[in-house]
């Protein structure tokens, strides 16, 4: 038998003026094992909350509910009063007759009365049923491991070592740097790629906590956040590294085009990439075209890869600035220098003579071969002519495509990729390093191509957002989890199914098998429970008959009335 | 006889609809005092034999609201909504019941007055049904 | 003790790097000077591009952040004094007398009902009016209300005082005085966020001359279903519906003479403002005037292809050379060069005309700058450390994030403010 007390906020007139709430009262000591009802000036106030706890300790009170505003703001605030006066906080109740009544029936306050009776008693009824929940907590592995070792998985390593916190740094290839070893040159400043690139190295090999393996793969990741375990597998030999959280920053790689303007049988006709090595080899062109958008923005390949205009206007910087008399053109759509930086590079350009035509998709340029070198015919959108533009060299400026093996790492993760192959994250707004699934993070051109700013800015974030269950040691979950009730489930899978956080499995144990949900990875939706046949799929602070209580709860208060 | 009052149930998923329904009130929106508000953290958690268990107990109409598709908190689980609560108004209709007697719909946690305009109308539409046929069966 | 930080500015850059650096350990102070948190985010209707509803997303995080355990906010607050060096930074922060006692405001609104004084609304971009006891949204955090002291008559003349006469919790109190508090700060976050230049800086494009000429921030409080016009897409001169809708790009930005740098989020903004106002005015005609379609992140170039083919946006590359009001100052005449050689110069009608205006590092960026020691770039904006630190600021243990820093979007200043968390922390554990 509980023994449930209910308080009945006044919010100054807020709820008085409309629902009166004296008559609330009186109702609410006639539902079945209520001890007390009791009313407040303003529940939340220092006054109110003491009063609450007073009454919680003279009437033994262990189920509380309260009737009042939102539970969306104050629900903690009441909980932690319950705790205080020693309740769990879980036993605890609140019913809005604020925003759900009162302030919406101000010309009724009879119906209102009677409709904050009946959601009182819904209250009740579900208070009753209400079961005291203990938070689960895991603990955290204190180690992080980042996957990929260019500009992004550096910085993010980089960032967590200078934090205290021990990392692995898993390379597949021999070196590190990534894309940027190809790069010797970055914009809009103009440094050195090797300084930067040097500058990370030297943090990471100076610090005891980080460990970098190179020419090594993952070839297994299971666990759940705080408690994975990450298979690493380098010349033939395997190991497990147990870790708390993991950065994915595997990157991205240049499209090498099929064919487009040349490419493969016109001699001179190279890409962005391979027009950075030339250049870091000293080898300055007199008359450069770049050719932006090619094999993006286009049907199959969607979008701008965003960084492939300021890369041209750097390296149109770069040319005319070593040899004033070079003759540039970048050939584009539009150009993408958005921001205060490359927005300058794009007005210097200008100014040191780069020649800007823009062409349509529907018309694209056409490089030939002449006797006196290249030539791109351009149709000029601006003025609606085609202009021939003399190259000894054409750089082709393709977008930054997925790895091949991106999907691959996505399944490894069970983390998600759009369908360019590019990895999904939680929220596009406000969740841009995390994936949905907690404890796995994403940063750099792995999630979409990206500056070199950009990168090391999500490389930073990444490596905060990693560092925060690892600094907590453990992993908390509010208790409105699911579980499943051994004695109903019949192992059909419905729930594996519907779990977006794929938190729940079938498992054997001795002649049975069910249903079990990883706490750690619920995140109390509730989506297994609908999907449930039998009833069995429960949620903590949700079941299907604390719900039921409340649709009996209305049946029942309703049906009196007429 | 006294003019037909309808019992509604309402169930609003934590992170949009119940949102909604708290900014109709932080906006004073008025509306008729009919509906009964269940706040689950998903619409996806709302099982069919709730709505069939508030039907056959009498009450006269059930409102399911979710977040809109593409915005639901926990990714999918308005698309389960949205495919099963047009199965359970089927059942409805098999079993004889008007199945407008079940609603489903779409309010964002900014959507105060849609909030007010669907529960409005809705509240409009069982008035004119008139009384759940199963109010009074003893079962 | 757990380290202490001081984040100054309450937008999603703020909200963000507050809410990371709480859960890091670190006892937090998030200082915003307007009374309530969310910035320029609170303003949205939606966001590109997705079209999430702006309020609906910022508001968990708003109620998170004010709620965190570690996190103290100081609304309606400003930064007065800032002494000593990294570690150990002395921040004086003036909480501004709201005339509230806050601890017993319930925000309940009965004061605002009440209140005789009708000013200018600044959340609503001016398109309608507060009160001089006002709370500046309905979602606002902390749910408080604040007297402004330039407009309330009892303040300023000793009369009225109805707000106390009718506040039941006794939260009123005309006599309180700014409070000066100090924190002993080991560093410092900036994330002061953006204001829009003002339009009529470049009198050509009509702003304040022009009846349905409306900044694009204004055009957003005019779409929110909680905005001054209830959602109802209406323009200024006669409250009609506009059928023929112009948004001009770069008023102000990649400007020889004004500002030369491109905002970077005013493409996008535009796209999301024409698509949702077709939802609301379905044969709504839309076109934007632009020079470059810089549709650069995730989705984007999907995104305005929608426009253009499923919305009927028209995408007009040219740069308007000017706008008058068409007849009766209802609606505008936009004057510009069509494409190509034989283009030649074109007068169009719109019922209502969007000025995408450069977006400038706030107004109060510069003055803080100058208090903290903070170098600023050509443009204003406050300089990154170097290519290797893009948000440390040019002294150490002050750091930088969102749009105080460029021009970026959420998703960026979202990632550069948990950026900065990571920074503290290796800062504060002896790293450089």
């Amino acid at each position: 038998m509980a023994r449930i007390g209910v308080f009945i906020c006044h919010c100054g007139h807020n709820i008085a003026a409309t629902v009166n709430v004296e008559k609330v009262v009186e109702f609410a000591k006639t539902l079945p094992d209520v001890v007390i009802a009791d009313h407040n000036l303003y529940s939340c106030s220092e006054e109110g909350l003491g009063s609450i706890r007073k009454s919680i300790e003279k009437n033994k009170l262990d189920r509380i509910v309260v009737a009042a505003c939102t539970p969306r703001t104050h629900e903690p605030l009441f909980r932690k009063t319950c705790e205080m006066a020693g309740v769990n906080k879980y036993l605890f109740e609140f019913v809005n007759i604020r925003e759900h009544c009162s302030w919406i029936h101000t010309k009724e306050p009879d119906p209102a009365t009677e409709k904050a009776k009946k959601l009182i008693a819904m209250g009740v009824a579900k208070a009753g049923l209400l079961e005291p929940q203990k938070e689960t907590e895991s603990s955290v592995i204190p180690t992080a491991v980042v996957i990929g070792g260019g500009l992004t998985g550096l910085t993010a390593a980089a960032s967590l070592v200078a934090q205290g916190i021990d990392t692995h740094l898993v390379e597949t290839s021999g070196r590190l740097g990534g894309i940027l070893g190809d790069i010797e040159i970055i914009g809009p400043e103009f440094s050195r790629s090797k300084e930067l690139l040097d500058q990370l190295v030297s943090e990471l090999k100076g610090s005891s906590h980080a460990k970098i393996h190179l020419d090594t793969k993952v070839t297994a990741v299971s666990g759940f956040i705080g408690n994975f375990e990450v298979t690493i597998e380098s010349k033939g030999k395997s190991e497990k590294v147990p870790a708390g959280a993991i950065i994915l920053a595997t990157g991205a790689k240049e499209f090498v085009p099929t064919g487009e303007y040349g490419y493969g049988s016109i001699p001179g006709v190279i890409t962005q990439l391979e027009f950075e090595r030339r250049l870091a080899k000293g080898d300055h062109p007199k008359r450069v075209a770049f050719i932006q958008c090619v094999g993006s923005r286009q049907p199959g390949r969607e979008y701008c890869s965003r960084v492939c205009c300021n890369a041209s206007l750097k390296n149109a910087l770069r040319i005319v600035e070593a040899e004033p008399s070079s003759r540039v053109s970048i050939i584009h759509r539009d150009i993408m220098s958005y921001g205060t930086a490359s927005e300058r590079l794009y007005r210097e350009a200008s100014d040191k003579g780069v020649v800007f035509l823009r062409y349509g998709l529907e018309r694209p340029a056409n490089v030939t071969r002449k006797q006196k070198g290249l030539v791109v015919e351009v149709y000029d959108e601006t003025i609606d002519e085609n202009i021939d533009i003399d190259a000894d060299l054409v750089v082709l400026a393709t977008p930054m495509v997925s790895r091949e093996d991106a999907r691959d790492v996505g399944k490894l993760l069970k983390v998600p990729l759009d369908k360019y192959g590019f990895f999904l994250e939680a929220h596009v707004k406000l969740r841009p390093v995390e994936f949905a699934t907690d404890g796995v993070f994403i940063c750099g051109s792995a999630r979409w191509p990206s500056s070199v700013s950009e990168c090391i800015g999500q490389g930073l974030a990444a490596a905060a957002k990693a560092s925060i269950p690892i600094r907590r040691g453990k992993v908390v979950v509010e208790a409105i989890t699911c579980w499943a009730d051994t004695d109903k489930c019949a192992a059909c899978g419905s729930c594996v199914i519907a779990c977006p956080y794929e938190a729940i499995e079938i498992v054997e144990d001795e002649d049975r098998r069910y249903a079990k949900v990883n706490e750690a990875q619920c995140k109390g939706c509730g989506t297994c429970v609908a999907s449930c046949p039998n009833d069995a799929m429960q949620q903590r602070g949700f079941t299907s008959r604390q719900l039921s209580s409340m649709i009996d709860a209305l049946i029942k208060n309703a049906m009196e009335e007429t | 006889m006294a003019e037909f009052n309808p019992t509604i149930l309402a169930f609003c998923c934590n992170w949009c609809s119940y949102a909604g329904a708290d900014l109709a009130g932080v906006g004073r929106l008025q509306m008729p005092p009919n509906i009964h508000v269940i706040r689950v953290m998903c619409s996806a958690s709302v099982k069919p034999e709730y709505v069939l268990k508030a039907i056959s107990g009498g009450v006269d109409g059930v409102l399911v609201l979710g977040c809109h598709i593409g915005d639901c908190h926990y990714m999918t689980g308005n698309h389960r909504t949205a495919k099963r609560m047009p199965l359970v108004q089927k059942v409805l209709k098999e079993v004889g019941i008007d199945e407008r007697r079940l609603r489903l719909d779409w309010v964002s946690a900014s959507e105060g007055e849609k909030f007010q305009k669907v529960v409005t109308e809705f509240v409009g539409e069982i008035k004119n049904l008139g009384p759940n046929p199963m109010r009074g069966v003893k079962w | 003790m757990p380290k202490k930080v001081v984040v100054i500015g309450g937008g999603i850059a703020g909200i963000q790097a507050s809410l990371d650096l709480a859960d890091m350990g670190y006892e937090v102070h998030l200082v915003e000077k307007t009374p309530s948190i969310g910035g320029r985010m609170a303003q949205l209707d939606k966001t590109f591009p997705t079209n999430d509803c702006s309020m609906c997303i910022l508001s968990p995080k708003m109620i998170m952040c004010a709620g965190h355990e570690n996190v103290t906010l100081h609304t309606y607050s400003e930064v007065e004094e800032v002494s000593g060096q990294f570690p150990h930074l002395k921040v004086k922060i003036k909480e501004k007398a709201r005339f509230v006692n806050i601890d017993k405001c319930t925000g309940c609104g009965d004061c605002i009902a009440k209140c005789p004084v009708k000013v200018p609304d600044e959340f609503e971009q001016k398109l309608s009016k507060r009160k001089a006891i006002y709370l500046p949204f309905p979602q606002a955090v902390p749910r408080k209300v604040t007297i402004d002291g330039e407009t309330c008559r009892m303040i300023k003349s000793g009369k009225c005082g109805v707000c106390k006469k009718v506040c039941q919790a006794g939260a009123i109190e005309f006599e309180q005085k700014d409070k000066l508090i100090e924190i002993d700060a080991s560093a410092i976050v900036v994330a002061t966020g953006f204001d829009l230049m003002d339009a009529s800086a470049l009198p050509q494009y009509g702003y304040g001359s022009c009846k349905d000429v409306v900044a694009s921030l204004q055009f957003e409080r005019i779409l929110s279903a909680s905005g001054p016009m209830g959602g109802h897409l209406v323009r200024p001169s006669d409250g009609s519906t506009p059928k023929k809708l112009a948004f001009i790009q770069c008023v102000g930005s990649r400007d020889e003479k004004m500002h030369k740098y491109c905002s970077s989020v005013c493409c996008m903004y535009a796209t999301k403002e024409s698509i949702l106002a077709r939802e609301h005015v379905p044969d709504i005609e839309t076109t934007i005037f632009y020079m470059d379609m810089r549709a650069v992140g995730k989705g984007f170039q999907e995104f305005v292809q929608r426009a253009e083919k499923n919305y009927g946006v028209r995408y007009v590359r040219s740069r308007p050379a000017k706008v008058q009001p068409a007849r009766g100052d209802k609606g505008v005449l936009v004057t510009y060069e069509t494409r190509g050689l034989a283009g030649e110069q074109v007068s169009e009608e719109f019922d209502l005309l969007v000025l995408c205006p450069a977006l400038l590092p706030s107004k109060g960026s510069k003055p803080l700058a100058k208090l903290l020691g903070l170098e600023l770039d050509e443009d204003d904006f406050l300089k990154a450390k170097d290519m290797r630190h893009p948000v440390d600021s040019t002294r150490k243990g002050i750091l930088v994030c969102g749009f105080a820093s460029g021009p970026m979007d959420i998703p960026d200043s979202v990632a550069q403010a948990s950026g900065v968390a990571a920074r503290v922390a290796e800062l504060l554990q002896g790293g450089g």
